[in-house]
């Protein structure tokens, strides 16, 4: 049977982040916490792989303890187990030490065929973390893959969009892809589905995954550093111009023009 | 004259029609931008004598907001939030909004917690800190969000959650009128009561006073007609009067407490009669499965809807977003629920008791959609709201062939006690007559919206008849004709049905009282007793 990972991740329910603007931070206070839309087309797809050729599906998540209540709605839609990343050494983790302690924890799991991601989280939007984790890992890797084609024990066969037209790519498993939301439509959970996941634990792993005073975990492995964030403003002007006034302006830019030849 | 009067041109026949998809006439229009001009527009007009149509969103079904001659007075553009107080003995906040304000502005002002208080006095800015210590709510929610507060106030404008809350009506605290005699009249609830049926109003100048129409309401959703009771607030006279005493220019309505949850769970059967049971057990009816959770909302689906549905998913890109509908699913009901518990577990403990109820009936809980947080709430949402999309749709493509051809949907509720009834007779009558339909709707308050999809003008004149038929019926077993959408100038056969003859010349009086020279807003609900042109 295929054993499929999906990584999913804990974000502020907004595609609107608001931002303080006094420590430019993002304020989570009052906004509700959702699984990272985009995870939730990797779960469907690893849902959709199991409801075809049966597979078992274990979703990861590094995060607060809360997180674990996340964990049990995807273990809601028919993941078969979630297993949740939470230390407070793993915290201030950027995308580098993130990727490290996901393949950490993936490693205690076991075994592995297939890595689903989403493209990408809301509230970062860096779509790094995928393919940090496939090369801490040591596996191939796709990004934005919208279709498998084809799936066996052995391979992958995915397509995705690009500028030119379509990629349709093959790669020896295991193997990790991230996934755009032309995948698939995501399901909601069931009731029966909620009702099965209370009475599932979701597994719990913590530092000892590392080796004593790893520093490629928390802040101390987190190179990346935020010299500023800050709310691009858009800075382009309408202005109405009457005939006369556009005739002059037309005039000036082809002026411009002709200087600049 | 004043200077907002526009002649009409080609570059306003927009403005000559409505979601009813009905096409009037004007020979003027204006898009007032503050109340003084909306004031100078209605005075000026008076003084002409001449027909004035009011216009918001333009996203009425039953053609309130279509001219027939005259003037057209769009307050699309009169649309400030002019300023809010909070109540601290009924915990509610108070927002004054102008006609021309959308649903979708207010609610999204209201939930960002973000207002352009330029216009606001100082107590105004202070009751915002308040507001914004807490999360708000206004409940009414017609389906259609680009909906103006002022049209909803005119039409008294329902939503899924009408169910739990009531109608638009409850939610109306104050009103700033334009009297047909040209003063302005500021009326808040609570101030002015009619004695009996009897009434008096003090105006600027003036007192309006008179006879209310005698006929009795049915106790059903009801949006038909004025509405009238003993001892009635008279603010209520206003609302759902669909524009016919005067023209509204400033609202307070009246926002409730965020409950802390919202839960929504869209659950399918295997066939109509144990969706109809499931219905039925959330209202509390069912004594071997007692369910005492009052939902928001409860929304109806039948399988040709669903068909509907199935058939847009897989046609069209703007609905592929809709989550894949088994082939078992026939029928579908939605239902929300809110929650006010400081229980984590609130919620999860009741879907699964109404996991229960659902097995019970004949479901299977196994085949539901749970949404339990605002995302995917309004995914739920969407599919709902896909529905009435889907069938104006498909019509506007049959249009093309014959423009003639329009959506029949009938807007109809009755007591409790006929939804099974009322379910059989639609049924029954619609496949007799081979007509194309979709059912949808309110099925809470038996409020079902069939929608007759004709393919030629014999099948539009087949579903003509059945409505009438359908209308004398509900009537007959206390039902009303218009439950939502009001009588407009499409149904105003329907509003005689109704209330007879007797009833509609007992609001002709009552129009006659404010607007003797039936200038505003004329020919929506009947036909003024004096047209003038």
């Amino acid at each position: 049977m295929i054993k499929i990972i999906v990584c999913t991740k804990q974000v502020p329910a907004t595609n609107e982040v608001k931002m303080d603007p006094v420590t430019n931070t993002i304020i989570r206070e009052g906004v509700e916490a959702i699984c990272n839309p985009f995870d939730t087309y990797a779960v469907e797809e690893a849902l959709r792989i199991k409801e075809r050729l049966g597979a078992q599906i274990t979703a990861v998540s590094m995060g607060i303890p809360s997180v674990a209540a996340m964990l049990k709605e995807v273990v809601a839609l028919g993941v078969d187990e979630a297993v949740l990343l939470t230390d407070r050494s793993f915290a201030g983790a950027d995308t580098l030490a993130t990727a490290y302690t996901l393949a950490k924890g993936i490693g205690k799991i076991g075994e592995f065929d297939l890595i689903i991601c989403g493209k990408q989280a809301t509230d970062g939007d860096t779509a790094q973390v995928g393919p940090s984790l496939a090369e801490t890992l040591g596996i191939p890797h796709l990004t934005d893959v919208g279709e498998i084609k084809d799936l066996n024990g052995k391979k992958i066969i995915c397509r995705r969009m690009t500028d030119d037209g379509y990629d349709e790519i093959e790669m020896d498993l295991p193997c990790l892809i991230t996934v755009t939301k032309e995948i698939n439509t995501p399901r909601l959970p069931s009731i029966l589905g909620i009702k099965n996941a209370s009475n599932q634990k979701i597994g719990k792993l913590g530092s000892d995954i590392c080796e004593e005073n790893d520093t490629h975990i928390g802040l101390s492995g987190s190179p990346t550093q935020v010299v500023k964030t800050f709310i691009p403003t858009s800075a382009v002007e309408c202005q109405f111009l009457s005939l006369n006034a556009l005739a002059d302006k037309l005039r000036e830019l082809s002026n411009m023009e002709e200087e600049g030849n | 004259m004043p200077n907002i009067l526009r002649q009409m041109g080609d570059q306003y026949a927009e403005y000559l029609k409505d979601e009813s998809r009905s096409i009037g006439e004007a020979d003027s229009i204006s898009f007032a931008k503050t109340q003084a001009e909306a004031l100078e527009v209605v005075r000026n007009c008076l003084a002409k004598e001449e027909k004035i149509t009011v216009q918001g969103g333009r996203t009425g079904l039953a053609a309130s907001a279509v001219p027939h001659g005259g003037h057209i007075l769009n307050l699309s553009r009169l649309n400030h939030i002019l300023g809010m107080r909070y109540d601290r003995s009924r915990d509610n906040f108070f927002v004054t909004v102008e006609p021309g304000v959308l649903l979708s502005q207010l609610r999204k002002a209201v939930s960002d917690k973000s207002f352009d208080i330029k216009l606001w006095n100082d107590k105004s800015v202070q009751a915002l800190g308040i507001f914004r210590a807490a999360e708000w709510f206004f409940t009414p929610d017609p389906t259609e969000t680009s909906a103006t507060i002022g049209g909803m106030v005119s039409c008294n404008a329902s939503g899924a959650r009408t169910f739990l809350f009531g109608p638009t009506r409850n939610y109306i605290e104050a009103l700033r009128v334009i009297l047909p005699n040209g003063e302005v009249l500021d009326i808040r609830r609570g101030k002015n009561f009619a004695k009996g049926r009897k009434f008096k109003l003090k105006t600027e100048n003036d007192e309006i006073n008179g006879d209310l129409p005698v006929y009795n309401m049915p106790e059903v959703k009801n949006a038909a007609g004025y509405f009238v009771r003993d001892n009635m607030d008279l603010i209520d006279l206003f609302i759902g009067a669909e524009g016919s005493l005067g023209v509204i220019t400033q609202i307070e309505v009246r926002l409730i407490r965020l409950p802390k949850a919202m839960w929504g769970v869209t659950a399918f059967f295997p066939n109509e009669l144990s969706a109809l049971e499931y219905v039925k057990a959330l209202r509390n009816e069912n004594k071997k499965c007692p369910w005492l959770h009052r939902p928001a909302a409860i929304e109806f689906f039948n399988c040709r809807a669903l068909d509907l549905l199935r058939s847009q998913k897989a046609n069209n890109p703007a609905f592929a977003q809709i989550q894949e509908l088994k082939s078992q699913y026939h029928t579908a009901v939605y239902a929300e629920f809110h929650g006010n518990s400081v229980q984590e577990d609130e919620m999860p403990v009741l879907i699964g008791g109404l996991g229960d109820v659902i097995n019970f009936v004949g479901g299977d809980e196994a085949n539901t959609w749970v949404a339990n947080n605002q995302r995917d709430l309004e995914k739920l949402q969407f599919f709902r709201h896909a529905m009435p999309e889907s069938a104006n749709m498909l019509i506007d493509q049959r249009r093309k062939i014959d423009p003639t051809l329009t959506k029949l949907g009938t807007d109809m509720s009755v007591p409790d006690q006929y939804l099974n009834a009322v379910m059989e007779m639609y049924n029954r009558d619609l496949s007799a007559a081979n007509l194309e339909n979709v059912i949808f709707g309110h099925i809470g308050n038996n409020h079902l919206h069939v929608n007759i999809l004709p393919r030629n003008k014999a099948d539009y004149l087949k579903g003509k008849e059945l409505y009438l038929k359908w209308a004398q019926t509900n009537v007959a077993n206390g039902g009303s004709v218009a439950a939502e959408h009001g009588i407009g100038k499409l149904k105003t056969n329907m509003l005689e049905v109704m209330y007879g003859k007797s009833g509609i010349e007992e609001m002709r009086r009552l129009k006659a009282l404010f607007d003797p020279n039936g200038l505003i807003n004329s020919g929506n609900m009947f036909i003024a007793s004096k047209e003038v042109k």
